[in-house]
Protein backbone atom coordinates (compact mmCIF):
# COMPACT_ATOMS: atom_id res chain seq x y z
CA UNK A 1 0.00 0.00 0.00
CA UNK A 2 2.47 2.30 0.71
CA UNK A 3 6.34 2.19 -0.93
CA UNK A 4 9.01 4.65 0.61
CA UNK A 5 12.41 4.51 -0.88
CA UNK A 6 14.99 6.88 -0.02
CA UNK A 7 12.68 9.66 1.27
CA UNK A 8 14.51 13.06 2.06
CA UNK A 9 12.87 16.67 3.55
CA UNK A 10 14.64 19.41 4.07
CA UNK A 11 13.20 22.61 5.29
CA UNK A 12 15.36 25.50 4.19
CA UNK A 13 18.84 23.59 4.68
CA UNK A 14 17.39 21.97 8.26
CA UNK A 15 17.59 18.14 7.26
CA UNK A 16 14.02 16.62 8.76
CA UNK A 17 13.82 13.61 7.10
CA UNK A 18 17.18 11.65 5.82
CA UNK A 19 16.66 9.22 3.12
CA UNK A 20 14.39 7.00 4.64
CA UNK A 21 13.05 3.69 3.43
CA UNK A 22 9.83 1.83 4.83
CA UNK A 23 6.73 -0.01 3.90
CA UNK A 24 2.92 -0.66 4.97
CA UNK A 25 1.12 -3.55 3.34
CA UNK A 26 -2.52 -3.65 3.17
CA UNK A 27 -4.52 -4.43 6.25
CA UNK A 28 -1.21 -3.19 8.65
CA UNK A 29 -1.83 -1.06 11.18
CA UNK A 30 1.62 0.74 11.81
CA UNK A 31 2.65 2.98 14.36
CA UNK A 32 4.81 5.74 13.76
CA UNK A 33 7.20 6.26 17.03
CA UNK A 34 9.71 9.13 17.48
CA UNK A 35 9.86 11.88 20.27
CA UNK A 36 8.75 15.69 19.11
CA UNK A 37 10.83 16.59 15.92
CA UNK A 38 11.70 13.59 14.53
CA UNK A 39 10.17 13.57 11.46
CA UNK A 40 6.87 12.04 11.97
CA UNK A 41 4.57 14.57 11.47
CA UNK A 42 7.12 15.68 8.33
CA UNK A 43 7.17 12.09 6.52
CA UNK A 44 3.16 11.77 7.15
CA UNK A 45 2.92 15.80 5.27
CA UNK A 46 4.56 14.10 2.56
CA UNK A 47 2.66 10.93 2.31
CA UNK A 48 -0.59 13.22 2.39
CA UNK A 49 0.60 15.29 -0.41
CA UNK A 50 0.69 17.96 1.29
CA UNK A 51 4.38 18.64 0.79
CA UNK A 52 7.01 17.71 -1.65
CA UNK A 53 9.64 15.40 -0.91
CA UNK A 54 13.08 16.67 -1.57
CA UNK A 55 14.18 13.83 -2.53
CA UNK A 56 13.23 9.79 -3.04
CA UNK A 57 10.25 7.99 -4.69
CA UNK A 58 7.30 7.46 -2.75
CA UNK A 59 4.22 5.13 -3.98
CA UNK A 60 1.17 4.87 -2.41
CA UNK A 61 -1.64 2.16 -4.00
CA UNK A 62 0.57 2.44 -6.85
CA UNK A 63 -0.12 5.50 -7.68
CA UNK A 64 3.19 8.23 -7.01
CA UNK A 65 2.88 11.30 -4.45
CA UNK A 66 4.37 13.84 -6.62
CA UNK A 67 2.95 13.02 -10.40
CA UNK A 68 -0.11 11.11 -9.53
CA UNK A 69 -1.03 13.42 -6.33
CA UNK A 70 -4.67 13.93 -6.83
CA UNK A 71 -4.52 9.83 -7.07
CA UNK A 72 -3.18 9.38 -4.21
CA UNK A 73 -5.15 12.02 -2.35
CA UNK A 74 -8.50 10.56 -3.77
CA UNK A 75 -7.48 7.31 -1.85
CA UNK A 76 -6.16 9.02 1.44
CA UNK A 77 -7.78 9.80 4.66
CA UNK A 78 -5.50 12.13 6.56
CA UNK A 79 -6.10 13.53 10.11
CA UNK A 80 -3.33 16.25 10.56
CA UNK A 81 -2.36 16.55 13.78
CA UNK A 82 -4.33 19.80 15.63
CA UNK A 83 -7.05 18.58 13.80
CA UNK A 84 -7.53 22.26 11.78
CA UNK A 85 -11.09 22.21 11.23
CA UNK A 86 -13.89 25.53 10.06
CA UNK A 87 -15.37 26.44 13.48
CA UNK A 88 -17.84 28.45 11.87
CA UNK A 89 -19.46 25.39 10.39
CA UNK A 90 -21.91 23.01 11.55
CA UNK A 91 -20.75 19.17 11.68
CA UNK A 92 -23.29 18.14 9.49
CA UNK A 93 -22.16 20.66 6.61
CA UNK A 94 -18.68 20.53 7.15
CA UNK A 95 -18.71 16.40 6.69
CA UNK A 96 -20.78 16.98 3.43
CA UNK A 97 -18.99 19.79 2.47
CA UNK A 98 -15.83 17.23 2.72
CA UNK A 99 -17.57 14.59 0.88
CA UNK A 100 -18.20 16.92 -2.33
CA UNK A 101 -14.79 17.58 -2.08
CA UNK A 102 -13.33 14.12 -1.69
CA UNK A 103 -15.61 13.60 -4.94
CA UNK A 104 -18.42 11.56 -3.48
CA UNK A 105 -21.56 11.08 -5.45
CA UNK A 106 -24.14 13.12 -4.90
CA UNK A 107 -26.44 10.05 -4.15
CA UNK A 108 -23.89 8.67 -1.52
CA UNK A 109 -22.95 11.64 0.18
CA UNK A 110 -26.41 11.60 2.52
CA UNK A 111 -25.31 7.71 3.32
CA UNK A 112 -21.63 8.22 4.22
CA UNK A 113 -21.99 11.37 6.24
CA UNK A 114 -24.77 9.34 8.29
CA UNK A 115 -22.07 6.15 8.56
CA UNK A 116 -19.63 7.57 9.46
CA UNK A 117 -21.17 9.50 12.06
CA UNK A 118 -22.60 6.60 13.36
CA UNK A 119 -18.73 5.52 13.91
CA UNK A 120 -17.01 8.20 15.51
CA UNK A 121 -20.34 8.96 18.01
CA UNK A 122 -21.42 12.61 16.46
CA UNK A 123 -24.80 11.94 16.18
CA UNK A 124 -25.42 13.95 19.16
CA UNK A 125 -23.35 17.15 17.92
CA UNK A 126 -24.68 16.99 14.14
CA UNK A 127 -25.90 20.12 14.58
CA UNK A 128 -23.79 22.10 16.14
CA UNK A 129 -20.79 24.65 15.32
CA UNK A 130 -17.81 22.99 15.32
CA UNK A 131 -16.31 26.19 17.09
CA UNK A 132 -18.35 24.70 20.20
CA UNK A 133 -17.11 21.44 20.41
CA UNK A 134 -14.94 20.16 22.83
CA UNK A 135 -11.40 18.62 21.80
CA UNK A 136 -12.39 15.50 22.01
CA UNK A 137 -15.33 15.73 19.80
CA UNK A 138 -13.33 17.56 17.14
CA UNK A 139 -11.17 14.79 16.76
CA UNK A 140 -13.60 12.68 16.24
CA UNK A 141 -14.99 15.01 13.68
CA UNK A 142 -11.30 15.03 11.69
CA UNK A 143 -11.49 11.14 12.01
CA UNK A 144 -15.18 11.43 10.47
CA UNK A 145 -13.79 13.40 8.10
CA UNK A 146 -10.55 11.28 7.22
CA UNK A 147 -12.99 8.49 6.84
CA UNK A 148 -16.31 10.20 5.03
CA UNK A 149 -14.95 8.91 1.20
CA UNK A 150 -14.19 5.20 2.95
CA UNK A 151 -10.39 5.18 1.84
CA UNK A 152 -8.55 2.44 1.42
CA UNK A 153 -5.26 4.34 3.85
CA UNK A 154 -5.48 6.20 6.97
CA UNK A 155 -3.00 8.89 7.55
CA UNK A 156 -3.60 9.63 11.28
CA UNK A 157 -1.10 12.15 12.96
CA UNK A 158 -1.23 11.82 16.64
CA UNK A 159 -5.11 11.36 16.78
CA UNK A 160 -5.03 10.96 20.75
CA UNK A 161 -3.30 13.77 21.29
CA UNK A 162 -5.20 16.26 24.07
CA UNK A 163 -7.53 13.27 24.62
CA UNK A 164 -8.43 12.27 28.64
CA UNK A 165 -7.95 8.28 29.00
CA UNK A 166 -11.92 7.94 28.19
CA UNK A 167 -11.93 9.25 24.87
CA UNK A 168 -8.22 7.35 24.31
CA UNK A 169 -9.56 4.50 24.73
CA UNK A 170 -12.73 5.04 22.87
CA UNK A 171 -10.62 6.38 19.80
CA UNK A 172 -8.05 3.44 20.16
CA UNK A 173 -10.55 0.87 19.72
CA UNK A 174 -12.24 2.71 16.60
CA UNK A 175 -8.67 2.20 14.82
CA UNK A 176 -8.35 -1.48 15.63
CA UNK A 177 -12.00 -2.04 14.62
CA UNK A 178 -10.96 0.36 11.59
CA UNK A 179 -7.82 -2.00 10.73
CA UNK A 180 -10.01 -4.76 10.03
CA UNK A 181 -11.03 -2.84 7.02
CA UNK A 182 -8.84 0.01 6.61
CA UNK A 183 -4.43 0.14 6.10
CA UNK A 184 -3.74 2.46 8.81
CA UNK A 185 -0.76 4.30 9.71
CA UNK A 186 -0.59 6.37 12.65
CA UNK A 187 2.10 8.09 14.52
CA UNK A 188 1.68 8.93 18.47
CA UNK A 189 3.51 9.23 21.17
CA UNK A 190 1.42 7.00 23.71
CA UNK A 191 3.21 3.69 23.68
CA UNK A 192 0.29 1.49 25.48
CA UNK A 193 -1.51 2.51 22.40
CA UNK A 194 0.99 0.91 20.21
CA UNK A 195 1.57 -1.61 21.98
CA UNK A 196 -2.39 -2.44 22.26
CA UNK A 197 -3.09 -1.65 18.53
CA UNK A 198 -0.38 -1.74 16.05
CA UNK A 199 1.03 -4.92 14.77
CA UNK A 200 4.09 -3.30 13.30
CA UNK A 201 5.94 0.10 14.68
CA UNK A 202 8.37 2.29 13.12
CA UNK A 203 10.61 3.99 15.15
CA UNK A 204 12.08 7.36 14.21
CA UNK A 205 14.99 9.78 15.66
CA UNK A 206 15.97 12.90 13.86
CA UNK A 207 15.09 12.03 10.41
CA UNK A 208 16.46 8.10 10.57
CA UNK A 209 14.56 5.25 10.90
CA UNK A 210 16.06 3.42 13.97
CA UNK A 211 14.02 0.63 14.58
CA UNK A 212 11.39 -1.59 12.34
CA UNK A 213 9.64 -4.48 14.29
CA UNK A 214 6.67 -5.86 15.80
CA UNK A 215 6.33 -4.21 19.31
CA UNK A 216 6.79 -7.93 21.10
CA UNK A 217 10.40 -8.10 19.26
CA UNK A 218 11.43 -4.35 20.13
CA UNK A 219 11.21 -4.99 24.10
CA UNK A 220 12.98 -7.82 23.31
CA UNK A 221 16.13 -5.08 21.69
CA UNK A 222 16.26 -3.90 25.74
CA UNK A 223 18.64 -5.22 27.08
CA UNK A 224 17.36 -8.97 28.03
CA UNK A 225 14.38 -7.72 26.76
CA UNK A 226 13.58 -7.64 30.27
CA UNK A 227 14.88 -8.71 34.17
CA UNK A 228 14.72 -10.87 36.87
CA UNK A 229 14.45 -9.33 40.02
CA UNK A 230 15.93 -11.07 43.11
CA UNK A 231 15.88 -10.40 46.95
CA UNK A 232 18.26 -12.67 49.10
CA UNK A 233 19.71 -12.63 52.46
CA UNK A 234 23.50 -12.90 51.58
CA UNK A 235 26.81 -11.05 50.64
CA UNK A 236 26.79 -8.54 47.47
CA UNK A 237 29.63 -9.85 46.20
CA UNK A 238 28.87 -13.86 46.75
CA UNK A 239 25.08 -13.71 45.28
CA UNK A 240 26.90 -11.74 42.29
CA UNK A 241 29.65 -13.77 41.57
CA UNK A 242 27.41 -17.15 41.97
CA UNK A 243 24.54 -15.80 39.57
CA UNK A 244 27.04 -14.61 37.14
CA UNK A 245 28.85 -18.08 36.75
CA UNK A 246 25.37 -19.44 35.57
CA UNK A 247 25.00 -19.77 31.85
CA UNK A 248 22.71 -16.98 29.83
CA UNK A 249 23.69 -14.43 32.11
CA UNK A 250 24.87 -11.33 30.82
CA UNK A 251 25.07 -9.02 33.70
CA UNK A 252 23.73 -8.68 37.66
CA UNK A 253 23.49 -5.55 39.46
CA UNK A 254 22.80 -4.42 42.85
CA UNK A 255 20.16 -2.01 43.73
CA UNK A 256 20.47 -0.03 46.40
CA UNK A 257 19.96 0.74 49.27
CA UNK A 258 19.81 -3.10 50.36
CA UNK A 259 17.92 -3.46 53.64
CA UNK A 260 20.61 -4.65 56.61
CA UNK A 261 21.92 -8.01 55.21
CA UNK A 262 19.07 -8.21 52.13
CA UNK A 263 20.65 -7.50 48.91
CA UNK A 264 18.51 -6.51 46.48
CA UNK A 265 19.46 -7.43 42.76
CA UNK A 266 18.63 -7.10 39.26
CA UNK A 267 20.07 -10.10 36.96
CA UNK A 268 20.07 -9.50 33.06
CA UNK A 269 20.15 -12.30 30.88
CA UNK A 270 20.33 -13.07 27.00
CA UNK A 271 17.26 -12.06 25.28
CA UNK A 272 14.28 -14.22 25.32
CA UNK A 273 15.74 -17.20 28.02
CA UNK A 274 14.20 -17.69 31.15
CA UNK A 275 16.25 -18.33 34.01
CA UNK A 276 14.41 -18.02 36.67
CA UNK A 277 14.91 -21.99 37.16
CA UNK A 278 18.49 -21.53 37.31
CA UNK A 279 18.60 -19.05 39.77
CA UNK A 280 16.40 -20.68 42.12
CA UNK A 281 18.82 -23.60 41.60
CA UNK A 282 21.66 -21.33 43.03
CA UNK A 283 19.54 -19.99 45.66
CA UNK A 284 18.73 -23.17 47.07
CA UNK A 285 22.09 -24.90 46.56
CA UNK A 286 23.26 -21.87 48.70
CA UNK A 287 20.98 -21.73 51.06
CA UNK A 288 20.10 -18.37 51.02
CA UNK A 289 16.68 -16.51 52.33
CA UNK A 290 15.06 -15.66 49.71
CA UNK A 291 12.64 -12.71 49.74
CA UNK A 292 11.39 -12.05 46.14
CA UNK A 293 12.02 -13.62 42.60
CA UNK A 294 10.17 -12.08 39.89
CA UNK A 295 10.48 -11.26 36.29
CA UNK A 296 10.15 -7.32 35.01
CA UNK A 297 8.98 -7.24 31.80
CA UNK A 298 10.87 -4.75 29.27
CA UNK A 299 8.39 -2.32 28.36
CA UNK A 300 8.08 -0.71 25.05
CA UNK A 301 8.96 2.80 26.65
CA UNK A 302 12.43 1.25 27.82
CA UNK A 303 12.70 0.31 24.04
CA UNK A 304 11.66 4.17 22.77
CA UNK A 305 14.77 5.67 25.09
CA UNK A 306 17.09 3.56 24.21
CA UNK A 307 16.52 3.15 20.60
CA UNK A 308 16.58 7.29 20.96
CA UNK A 309 18.59 8.48 22.96
CA UNK A 310 22.14 9.24 22.16
CA UNK B 1 -16.71 19.96 -9.06
CA UNK B 2 -14.58 20.96 -6.66
CA UNK B 3 -14.14 24.90 -7.86
CA UNK B 4 -18.30 24.87 -7.30
CA UNK B 5 -18.24 23.27 -4.16
CA UNK B 6 -15.20 25.70 -2.68
CA UNK B 7 -17.22 28.79 -4.38
CA UNK B 8 -20.04 27.56 -2.45
CA UNK B 9 -18.11 27.73 0.83
CA UNK B 10 -16.64 30.80 0.44
CA UNK B 11 -19.78 32.61 -0.18
CA UNK B 12 -21.19 31.23 2.90
CA UNK B 13 -18.24 31.76 4.43
CA UNK B 14 -18.54 35.36 4.15
CA UNK B 15 -22.23 35.57 5.66
CA UNK B 16 -21.00 33.47 8.36
CA UNK B 17 -18.29 36.58 9.54
CA UNK B 18 -18.65 39.67 11.39
CA UNK B 19 -16.54 41.85 8.65
CA UNK B 20 -18.83 40.99 5.79
CA UNK B 21 -21.73 42.13 7.74
CA UNK B 22 -20.39 44.97 9.16
CA UNK B 23 -18.70 45.92 5.53
CA UNK B 24 -22.03 45.47 4.23
CA UNK B 25 -23.83 47.64 6.60
CA UNK B 26 -21.39 50.56 5.87
CA UNK B 27 -21.88 50.03 2.16
CA UNK B 28 -25.29 50.31 2.16
CA UNK B 29 -25.53 53.26 4.23
CA UNK B 30 -22.77 55.22 2.57
CA UNK B 31 -24.24 54.42 -0.84
CA UNK B 32 -27.78 55.19 0.27
CA UNK B 33 -26.85 58.78 1.72
CA UNK B 34 -24.44 59.50 -1.05
CA UNK B 35 -27.61 58.53 -3.28
CA UNK B 36 -29.75 60.67 -1.29
CA UNK B 37 -27.37 63.87 -1.34
CA UNK B 38 -26.78 63.68 -5.32
CA UNK B 39 -31.04 63.31 -5.80
CA UNK B 40 -31.46 66.42 -3.71
CA UNK B 41 -28.70 68.42 -5.19
CA UNK B 42 -30.08 67.20 -8.88
CA UNK B 43 -33.62 68.28 -8.53
CA UNK B 44 -33.06 71.40 -6.42
CA UNK B 45 -30.66 72.68 -9.04
CA UNK B 46 -32.92 71.06 -11.69
CA UNK B 47 -29.77 70.23 -13.41
CA UNK B 48 -30.17 67.98 -16.59
CA UNK B 49 -26.90 67.71 -17.90
CA UNK B 50 -25.84 64.30 -16.65
CA UNK B 51 -27.89 61.37 -15.06
CA UNK B 52 -28.03 60.37 -11.40
CA UNK B 53 -25.97 56.91 -12.41
CA UNK B 54 -23.46 58.93 -14.29
CA UNK B 55 -22.68 61.52 -11.40
CA UNK B 56 -22.83 58.44 -8.44
CA UNK B 57 -20.27 56.75 -10.31
CA UNK B 58 -17.54 59.44 -11.04
CA UNK B 59 -18.18 61.30 -7.88
CA UNK B 60 -14.75 61.02 -5.91
CA UNK B 61 -16.44 59.16 -2.59
CA UNK B 62 -17.78 56.38 -4.57
CA UNK B 63 -13.73 55.15 -5.19
CA UNK B 64 -13.27 55.98 -1.18
CA UNK B 65 -16.01 53.59 -0.36
CA UNK B 66 -14.72 50.91 -3.18
CA UNK B 67 -10.99 51.13 -2.11
CA UNK B 68 -11.61 50.88 1.01
CA UNK B 69 -14.34 47.68 0.86
CA UNK B 70 -11.88 45.24 -1.21
CA UNK B 71 -9.24 44.95 1.85
CA UNK B 72 -11.56 44.40 4.03
CA UNK B 73 -13.09 41.72 2.43
CA UNK B 74 -9.87 40.21 0.88
CA UNK B 75 -8.01 40.12 3.50
CA UNK B 76 -9.11 36.79 5.17
CA UNK B 77 -9.49 34.74 1.71
CA UNK B 78 -6.35 33.16 2.13
CA UNK B 79 -4.43 34.49 5.74
CA UNK B 80 -7.07 32.57 7.38
CA UNK B 81 -6.68 29.66 6.41
CA UNK B 82 -3.05 29.52 6.51
CA UNK B 83 -3.48 31.19 10.72
CA UNK B 84 -6.00 27.76 11.31
CA UNK B 85 -4.54 25.84 9.50
CA UNK B 86 -7.21 25.10 7.37
CA UNK B 87 -4.99 24.89 4.49
CA UNK B 88 -3.58 21.62 5.14
CA UNK B 89 -6.84 19.94 5.25
CA UNK B 90 -7.75 21.90 2.09
CA UNK B 91 -4.70 20.84 0.04
CA UNK B 92 -4.88 17.35 1.30
CA UNK B 93 -8.44 16.90 -0.01
CA UNK B 94 -8.34 15.70 -4.12
CA UNK B 95 -8.46 19.48 -5.04
CA UNK B 96 -6.21 21.43 -7.33
CA UNK B 97 -5.14 24.86 -6.48
CA UNK B 98 -6.29 26.03 -9.16
CA UNK B 99 -9.92 25.46 -8.03
CA UNK B 100 -9.04 27.08 -4.51
CA UNK B 101 -7.48 29.98 -6.28
CA UNK B 102 -10.76 30.61 -8.39
CA UNK B 103 -13.39 29.68 -5.83
CA UNK B 104 -11.83 32.37 -3.42
CA UNK B 105 -11.89 34.95 -6.07
CA UNK B 106 -15.10 34.50 -7.53
CA UNK B 107 -16.16 34.01 -3.71
CA UNK B 108 -14.57 37.63 -2.83
CA UNK B 109 -15.84 38.69 -6.00
CA UNK B 110 -19.47 38.37 -5.43
CA UNK B 111 -19.70 39.38 -2.06
CA UNK B 112 -18.05 42.77 -3.82
CA UNK B 113 -20.60 42.66 -6.24
CA UNK B 114 -23.52 42.02 -3.44
CA UNK B 115 -22.15 45.18 -1.58
CA UNK B 116 -22.72 47.70 -4.55
CA UNK B 117 -26.58 46.09 -4.62
CA UNK B 118 -28.22 49.14 -2.53
CA UNK B 119 -26.91 51.69 -5.38
CA UNK B 120 -28.80 49.61 -7.90
CA UNK B 121 -32.16 49.11 -5.67
CA UNK B 122 -31.92 52.69 -5.20
CA UNK B 123 -31.71 53.78 -8.88
CA UNK B 124 -34.46 51.26 -9.59
CA UNK B 125 -36.17 52.48 -6.90
CA UNK B 126 -36.10 56.14 -8.49
CA UNK B 127 -37.12 54.75 -11.70
CA UNK B 128 -40.17 53.11 -10.19
CA UNK B 129 -41.47 56.14 -7.88
CA UNK B 130 -40.50 59.08 -10.90
CA UNK B 131 -42.94 60.68 -12.25
CA UNK B 132 -42.70 61.35 -15.67
CA UNK B 133 -40.31 58.47 -15.16
CA UNK B 134 -37.29 59.32 -16.97
CA UNK B 135 -35.71 57.34 -20.02
CA UNK B 136 -33.60 54.29 -19.22
CA UNK B 137 -30.14 54.16 -20.85
CA UNK B 138 -29.69 49.82 -21.03
CA UNK B 139 -26.70 50.20 -22.50
CA UNK B 140 -25.17 52.92 -20.15
CA UNK B 141 -26.66 50.76 -17.04
CA UNK B 142 -25.49 47.08 -18.93
CA UNK B 143 -21.79 48.75 -19.51
CA UNK B 144 -21.70 50.33 -15.97
CA UNK B 145 -22.34 46.89 -14.21
CA UNK B 146 -20.06 45.11 -16.99
CA UNK B 147 -17.48 47.27 -15.87
CA UNK B 148 -17.64 47.69 -12.59
CA UNK B 149 -17.29 43.38 -12.11
CA UNK B 150 -14.19 43.61 -14.37
CA UNK B 151 -12.73 46.83 -12.27
CA UNK B 152 -13.95 44.50 -9.36
CA UNK B 153 -12.15 41.66 -10.57
CA UNK B 154 -9.25 43.46 -10.79
CA UNK B 155 -9.10 45.23 -7.46
CA UNK B 156 -10.46 41.62 -5.41
CA UNK B 157 -7.03 39.64 -7.37
CA UNK B 158 -4.94 42.00 -5.92
CA UNK B 159 -6.79 41.15 -2.38
CA UNK B 160 -6.50 37.60 -3.28
CA UNK B 161 -2.90 37.82 -4.12
CA UNK B 162 -1.84 40.07 -0.88
CA UNK B 163 -3.86 37.61 1.30
CA UNK B 164 -2.03 34.48 0.04
CA UNK B 165 1.78 36.01 0.82
CA UNK B 166 1.12 36.28 4.27
CA UNK B 167 -1.03 34.56 7.50
CA UNK B 168 -1.75 37.69 9.60
CA UNK B 169 -4.90 39.66 8.18
CA UNK B 170 -3.78 42.99 8.83
CA UNK B 171 -0.66 42.96 6.92
CA UNK B 172 -2.72 41.36 4.10
CA UNK B 173 -5.23 44.44 4.31
CA UNK B 174 -2.77 47.33 4.38
CA UNK B 175 -0.04 45.39 1.12
CA UNK B 176 -3.95 45.16 -0.68
CA UNK B 177 -4.52 48.94 0.25
CA UNK B 178 -1.62 50.32 -1.29
CA UNK B 179 -1.62 48.12 -4.10
CA UNK B 180 -5.10 48.90 -4.97
CA UNK B 181 -4.36 52.51 -4.40
CA UNK B 182 -1.15 52.24 -6.46
CA UNK B 183 -3.12 51.04 -8.87
CA UNK B 184 -6.02 53.78 -8.50
CA UNK B 185 -3.37 56.31 -8.26
CA UNK B 186 -1.54 56.23 -11.73
CA UNK B 187 -5.41 58.32 -12.83
CA UNK B 188 -4.12 60.96 -10.60
CA UNK B 189 -2.03 61.45 -12.33
CA UNK B 190 -4.20 63.25 -15.05
CA UNK B 191 -4.61 66.21 -12.81
CA UNK B 192 -0.35 66.98 -12.70
CA UNK B 193 0.57 69.91 -14.87
CA UNK B 194 3.23 69.38 -17.30
CA UNK B 195 2.68 65.73 -17.52
CA UNK B 196 3.89 64.07 -21.04
CA UNK B 197 1.27 63.79 -23.59
CA UNK B 198 2.19 60.49 -24.20
CA UNK B 199 2.34 59.28 -20.90
CA UNK B 200 -1.31 60.76 -20.69
CA UNK B 201 -2.65 58.64 -23.42
CA UNK B 202 -0.72 55.72 -21.65
CA UNK B 203 -2.15 56.31 -18.59
CA UNK B 204 -5.69 56.51 -20.04
CA UNK B 205 -5.14 52.99 -20.51
CA UNK B 206 -5.39 51.77 -17.47
CA UNK B 207 -6.76 54.38 -15.82
CA UNK B 208 -9.84 53.00 -13.91
CA UNK B 209 -11.58 56.03 -13.57
CA UNK B 210 -11.58 57.11 -17.01
CA UNK B 211 -13.14 53.38 -18.19
CA UNK B 212 -16.17 53.71 -15.85
CA UNK B 213 -16.23 57.48 -17.18
CA UNK B 214 -16.48 56.07 -20.39
CA UNK B 215 -18.97 53.44 -19.66
CA UNK B 216 -21.26 55.97 -17.58
CA UNK B 217 -21.84 57.58 -20.63
CA UNK B 218 -22.00 54.13 -22.72
CA UNK B 219 -19.32 54.39 -24.86
CA UNK B 220 -17.57 50.59 -25.75
CA UNK B 221 -14.13 50.00 -25.24
CA UNK B 222 -12.93 46.51 -25.74
CA UNK B 223 -9.40 47.97 -24.57
CA UNK B 224 -10.20 48.22 -20.90
CA UNK B 225 -12.00 44.52 -21.39
CA UNK B 226 -8.52 43.26 -22.63
CA UNK B 227 -6.92 45.13 -20.00
CA UNK B 228 -8.88 43.70 -16.90
CA UNK B 229 -9.49 40.08 -18.35
CA UNK B 230 -5.51 39.97 -18.97
CA UNK B 231 -4.15 41.55 -15.31
CA UNK B 232 -6.41 39.74 -13.63
CA UNK B 233 -6.05 36.25 -15.28
CA UNK B 234 -2.04 37.63 -14.75
CA UNK B 235 -2.29 38.46 -10.79
CA UNK B 236 -4.46 34.84 -10.23
CA UNK B 237 -2.27 32.94 -12.03
CA UNK B 238 0.95 34.47 -9.66
CA UNK B 239 -1.43 33.90 -6.71
CA UNK B 240 -1.00 30.27 -7.89
CA UNK B 241 2.76 30.04 -7.96
CA UNK B 242 2.75 31.51 -4.74
CA UNK B 243 0.71 29.29 -2.79
CA UNK B 244 2.17 26.57 -4.50
CA UNK B 245 5.81 27.93 -2.85
CA UNK B 246 4.35 28.23 0.39
CA UNK B 247 3.61 24.18 -0.17
CA UNK B 248 7.16 23.81 -0.76
CA UNK B 249 8.71 25.69 1.93
CA UNK B 250 6.73 23.59 4.36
Amino acid sequence: MIEVENLSKTYSGFRAVQGISFHVKKGEIVGFLGPNGAGKSTTMKVLAGYLPPTDGKIRIAGFDVVTDSIEVRKRIGYMPENVPLYTDMRVNEFLRFRAELKKVTRRKIKDRVEAVKQLCSLKDVENKIIGTLSKGFRQRVGLADALVHDPDLLILDEPTIGLDPNQIRAVRDLIKDLGRKHTILLSTHILSEVELTCARVLVINRGKIEASDTPANLTKLVRGGGSIVLEVKAAGADVVSKIKALPDIEDVEILLPGEGEWTHAKIFAKPGIDVRENVYGVVRQANWPLRELSRVKATLEEAFVELTQD
Amino acid sequence: MAFWTLYKRELNGYFQSAVAYVVLFGSAIAQGIQFGFIVTAVTSENYKDQSILQIFFTWPLFWLLLLVQVPLITMRVFSEEFKLGTIEMLLTAPVREWDVVLAKFFGALSFFLILWLPIALDLTALQLFSNPAPPVYWSQIGLTALTITLLGGFYVSLGVFTSVLTKNQIIAAVLCFALVFAAFGVSLLRWIQHVDANLLAWVSYVSTPEHLQNAVLGIFDTRPIVFYVTVTAFILMLTKSILEGRRLQG
